[in-house]
């Protein structure tokens, strides 16, 4: 057993946006916690979003998560561990939890950023755990029709971001035709994914925006069924989207390989078939429980939503064991911006559990 | 003026950096464990050593993250830039011989006015972290819910709300003023009214249904909105079938909360005998927990899915037929409905006193649309608004709204002290322009002189950009500290001079990366953190070009994500003029530039101030 | 077209049917269409139009529109439909109706009485079955009699909807 501290007020499994959110939050409430996260740098998917501002802030939230890296690094309540998994949980006595972390791989040969490798296997007592280990995103090549990774061109909005992220199309030109098709591994009986992931039609037509001030003349697509909300002025902000791009409101049967690039196959509104070519297909995909969900649901003895997510869905963030809470879209689709937010309320429902608890050993 | 002293922490990204040459550079000293009269330190305070602080303990210290301005490159190169971030930040701490001004304690209580599930959770919330809470709600008991909220959510709240809360029944908000830490609030209640003190106020007013605009013409007769339809007095005749319309956003799509809404209602309708569903809507706003099961349960029982363009709905035969194109079948569809239901959405009446613009900035400016002020927050430090008020969807969404809010008051109430804005009583002239350009509503003007509320400040330093008698600042980032660490850094500075104002909520993080990653910044670089571009005004701009830079580059938020709100447009707009003035001299105006930048774009940094260097090598 | 002279209970009256359960799903999403190879080389045949007339009750409409007998019954539909509508099935019970309603066109009758008679839509004769001992094979019995009480129909090739024999 190494040198670290057997205990902790609240435990956060997860080091992305809502983990870190979560531990400022309980530092701006005084309480101390540690973090455990997989990965060797901090930050979940939320490193991979790029900036979608092009003439002001898109709202995206991408930007918040070098706020909260800032933030969880400056506050001493928080101790931070990197490529730490944990392996298994009990009950302690009394109340609260006993969690097993071991390392998650070799020690990375920098740690990046805030935190520092799990240095060795730690037993853990918690008297209160918050998941936060984020949603997984569907996995295109499941809806087969679309041509992922089949068919040449067609990519996924994660690898669009992540091209962005790396600057694709700085030095070189971008493509000239592009489509969007929404609610991949959304709103979808078939696939057993009968949620709208919330986030989808907002990432896309920002992306879609962002590509299309780089290079005015791009042609998008944007395959879709119903554009869904995105706060106070969306609706004004939509009616401009709509003059820069083609709203279609269809969604593709098949996208096919074609001589000049993926070709997409639609219906127009009054029925005629149409077969389109483009230089780049877009699948927007939705967001599902996380994948280790049903291993934590079993380690901790937790509740799934109807759609397998953590917790129950009537409750914002309690997630069926004691001492235990969801933060984040582990619980449900989330944005960024919201699961920052929710992170704030998993937060202080630990808080007062952590509260509650001592006053019950007094009594 | 304080000697100075280099306090080294050793840091990832300063490896290889010999201190005591990194001090002689600097001209400065490099500190053994002796006495201390100001210091810089080579980290973060995040980083200090515990003994440390207390060494430092009222001396003026500027922390500085030397690895971020340093960068890679060369060992020359990186003395060179970690002696010019050193020599920078000990002209600042050099001038700083006063220690920071902080506040009497700010006042701890809270003022929550309003009621229903956001006044009551904001209350429960505050209360259970130690603060003492007056409730003060129009009805007369805690647990009248809003009209959009679950009253049996709410009713427990009431039921469970901590002894700490004192409740104001009958009472309302009608004038208020001041920031975080510092509020007055008057209160008119059946006792009469009066002025109170206050640490944080929540304005949470109860929501009130309101009917969405569908479509002009509606016969009254047929048409109710959701929130008064009685599904089991609903059925159809026995020998025929009852229509019934749902008008979800037809002129203008719904929220998905008031869209689910609508389903339900739609839902309950068609399990009603002999009823058919007719649901009218322009986007299916199915973004809500459970929305598209509950879309799926609709059509599953019945009810014909819809839909028409916005404002595509035609209203005939004096409101009682509608009227759509449907564009698959090409013809036009007609429904002469038994019954139409419009869909709802419960909104609060904005309180009257916000409509003061001596005392309050506009609604769009209190409430920001950005992503830093989620969470309850509004630009003014220590107010709070939630619920129906800021168009919060009702249930979860508004306990995590009021839990937020809680943990950013508790912070700013309770935490660590926060520096005091430091009025220079003597020069001021009583302009007024610091009260009338600070972001966060901190500065007042109280008999004949500017009062700052105790834990209001965010030391943005929008006062000091703006300030024509440079009569105000945040501790530590006065023209004065600013110009002497300007000053002391680009005489060390080789040719060309170029001076970086880095936001620190973005090009800060942008630099930081960049340098963790290695890069090479220009030898005459010198990168000068601000909390808020806002900070940087044309004092500053045009101080830095007197002592020998060659361009200034000020790279702040993308509009719209400024935590100031407005604090990275006014610096643009400063930049500016800056550039104007030059050209106006006959000197290249380009030297001024602004940019704008999110912290996760650090190439769109590098490229600016690479750029920035070529044309200063150019000219 | 007048929602009101639809009838709401034809679309519950084909859910009802075997294969039908999955119409009301339905959310016009047009992958269907955009898959269907029939409503490629036939433009007025679009599977999202049958069910849109179907839901809005127009009864008459749809069963004596020759369009759903078009079908190829290749089930590229069911396999894009996000909503598990299954439409290759959904047709099959408003065929069903259709028949019953004696909407069916007369290559589907022709086909209903070859089944009656023979238990198979090519007749085996003693050609066949002769060519079948030459190769091995055991001779084939027609047996229509399965069919017939399938389709409700007597050995002398009654049409269907007319009732059980």
């Amino acid at each position: 057993m190494v040198n670290t501290p057997p205990s902790t007020p609240i435990l956060i499994l997860g080091g992305g946006v809502a983990g870190l959110a979560a531990a400022v939050d309980l530092a701006r409430r005084g309480l101390a916690c540690t973090l455990a996260e997989r990965e060797p740098a901090l930050g979940g998917r939320a490193r991979d979003f790029c900036c979608k501002a092009v003439s002001a802030c898109a709202r995206c939230g991408a930007c918040r998560l070098a706020d909260l890296l800032a933030e969880a690094a400056a506050r001493p309540q928080i101790t931070i561990y990197t490529q730490a998994l944990a392996t298994s949980a009990r009950p302690a006595e009394g109340h609260g939890w006993q969690v097993e972390l071991a390392p998650a791989g070799p020690a990375a040969p920098l740690p990046i950023g805030p935190g520092q490798p799990l240095p060795g296997r730690v037993s853990l007592a918690a008297q209160a755990v918050i998941l936060a280990v984020g949603p997984q995103p569907f996995d295109p090549a499941g809806k087969s029709s679309l041509g992922y990774g089949r068919v040449p061109g067609v990519i996924s909005a994660l690898e669009l971001e992540a091209r962005l992220v790396q600057g694709a199309w700085e030095q070189r030109p971008a493509p000239a035709k592009l489509a969007f098709i929404q609610c991949v591994g959304s709103r979808d009986q078939s696939l057993g994914r009968l949620w709208c992931s919330r986030v989808c039609c907002g990432y896309a037509l920002r992306l879609a925006r962002l590509l299309k001030a780089s290079r005015p003349d791009m042609d998008i697509a944007f395959f879709h069924m119903d554009v869904q909300d995105y706060g106070r002025a969306w609706e004004e902000e939509l009616a401009g989207l709509r003059r820069e791009m083609r709203f279609v409101r269809a969604m593709p049967g098949e996208v096919a390989a074609g001589a000049g690039g993926p070709e997409v196959v639609f219906a127009l509104a009054e029925g005629k078939q149409m077969r389109e070519a483009f230089d780049l297909v877009v699948l927007s995909q939705g967001l599902g429980p996380p994948a280790g969900a049903g291993a934590l649901a079993q380690m901790f003895g937790l509740a799934r939503t109807q759609d397998g997510f953590l917790g129950r869905a009537e409750e914002p963030v309690a997630a069926g064991a004691a001492g235990v809470f969801v933060a984040g879209a582990c619980q449900g689709p989330r944005s960024l911006t919201e699961s920052i937010d929710h992170a704030g309320l998993a937060a202080a429902a630990a808080a007062a559990y952590v509260a509650s608890t001592k006053g019950a050993g007094r009594g | 003026m304080a000697r100075v002293s280099l306090v080294w922490l050793e840091r990832p990204g300063l490896e290889g950096l010999a201190p005591e040459l990194v001090a002689r550079a600097a001209g400065v000293e490099l500190d053994r464990g002796g006495l201390l009269e100001a210091a810089v330190v080579s980290g973060p305070q995040a980083a200090a050593p515990p003994g440390l602080k207390g060494r430092l303990l009222g001396k003026p210290v500027v922390w500085l993250d030397l690895a971020l301005e340093v960068g890679g490159g060369d060992d020359a190169l990186r003395l060179a830039r970690a002696a010019l971030a050193v020599a920078r930040a000990a002209g600042r701490a050099a001038l700083g011989t006063l220690p920071p001004v902080y506040a009497p304690q700010p006042a701890q209580n809270v003022l929550v006015a309003g009621a229903g599930l956001a006044a009551l959770s904001a209350a429960q919330e505050e209360a259970a972290l130690g603060h003492p809470v007056l409730l003060a709600t129009p009805f007369d008991a805690a647990h009248v819910p809003g009209q959009d909220d679950d009253p049996q959510e709410v009713s427990l709240l009431a039921a469970r709300l901590p002894a700490q809360v004192e409740l104001a029944p009958g009472t309302e908000l009608t004038e208020l003023t001041g920031a975080a830490g510092g509020f007055r609030a008057r209160l008119a209640g059946p006792q009469g009214a009066g002025w109170q003190s206050f640490g944080a106020v929540v304005l949470a007013p109860p929501g009130q249904w309101a009917s969405s605009c569908e479509a002009p013409g509606l016969d009254p007769a047929l048409t109710q909105p959701v929130w008064q339809l009685r599904v089991q007095e609903v059925s159809g005749p026995p020998d025929g079938w009852l229509y019934a319309a749902v008008l979800a956003g037809t002129a203008r799509p719904l929220t998905a909360d008031s869209f689910a809404r609508a389903l339900r209602a739609a839902l309950a309708l068609a399990e009603r005998p002999r009823v058919q569903v007719v649901l009218l809507y322009s986007e299916a706003r199915v973004a809500s927990d459970h929305g598209e099961r509950l879309f799926r349960q609709c059509r599953q029982a019945g009810v014909l899915a819809t839909r028409v363009a916005p404002g595509g709905l035609a209203v005939r035969e004096g409101g009682r037929e509608l009227a759509w194109p449907d564009p698959l079948l090409g013809q036009e569809m007609e429904l002469a409905p038994d019954l139409i239901i419009t869909a709802d959405q419960a909104r609060a009446a904005r309180p009257a006193f916000l409509d003061n613009r001596l005392l309050w900035p506009s609604w769009e400016s209190l409430v920001p649309d950005n992503p830093r002020f989620s969470g309850g927050r509004s630009s003014r430090t220590g107010l709070y608004i939630l619920g129906a008020l800021r168009g919060t969807a009702p249930g979860a969404a508004r306990r995590v709204e009021a839990a937020d809010a809680a943990a950013e008051m508790h912070e700013r109430l309770a935490g660590k002290l926060v520096p005091m804005p430091v009025v220079r009583d003597k020069i001021c002239a009583r302009c007024l322009t610091c009260v009338r350009t600070c972001p966060h509503g901190v500065p007042r003007h109280v008999v004949d002189s500017i009062h700052c509320a105790p834990a209001g400040c965010l030391a943005c330093g929008v006062c000091a950009a703006e300030c024509p008698a440079q009569a105000i600042a945040p501790p530590g980032w006065s023209n004065p500290e600013m110009f002497a660490g300007l000053q002391r850094a680009l005489a060390l500075a080789a040719e060309p001079r170029l001076v970086l104002f880095a936001c620190q909520n973005s090009a800060l993080a942008a630099a930081g990366e960049l340098s963790a990653g290695g890069h090479a910044w220009p030898a005459g670089l010198v990168i000068n953190p601000v909390v808020c571009a806002g900070r940087v005004g044309e004092h500053l701009i045009m101080k830095a070009l007197e002592l020998g830079a060659r361009a200034v580059l000020v790279a702040g938020c993308h509009e719209g994500n400024c935590r100031s709100v407005t604090g990275n447009l006014r610096s643009r707009l400063r930049a500016g003029q800056c550039s104007r003035t030059l050209g106006r001299l006959g000197l290249a105006p380009e030297s001024v530039q602004f940019l704008h930048l999110a912290s996760n774009q650090p190439r769109v940094l590098a490229q600016a101030v690479a750029q920035m260097a070529a044309r200063a090598l150019e000219g | 077209m007048r929602l009101n002279d639809g009838d709401p209970g034809f679309k519950h009256q084909v859910a009802a049917e075997p294969g039908g359960a999955g119409l009301k799903a339905c959310f016009a999403c047009a992958a269907c269409t955009a898959r269907c190879p029939v409503a490629g080389h036939l433009p007025e045949y679009d599977p999202r139009r049958i069910i849109r007339l179907t839901l809005l009750g127009r009864r008459e409409e749809v069963l004596a529109s020759p369009l759903i007998w078009r079908c190829s019954a290749c089930y590229s539909c069911a396999e894009v439909c996000p909503q598990q509508v299954r439409f290759t099935d959904v047709l099959t019970a408003i065929k069903n109706l259709a028949a019953r309603a004696g909407c069916a066109p007369p290559a589907a009758r022709a086909g209903a009485s070859l089944l009656a008679k023979h238990g198979r839509l090519l007749p085996v004769g003693e050609f066949e079955n002769e060519k079948r001992a030459k190769l091995g094979l055991p001779a084939v019995e027609e047996r229509p009699q399965d069919f017939q009480r399938l389709l409700g129909m007597a050995p002398e090739g009654r049409e269907p909807g007319e009732g059980p024999a």
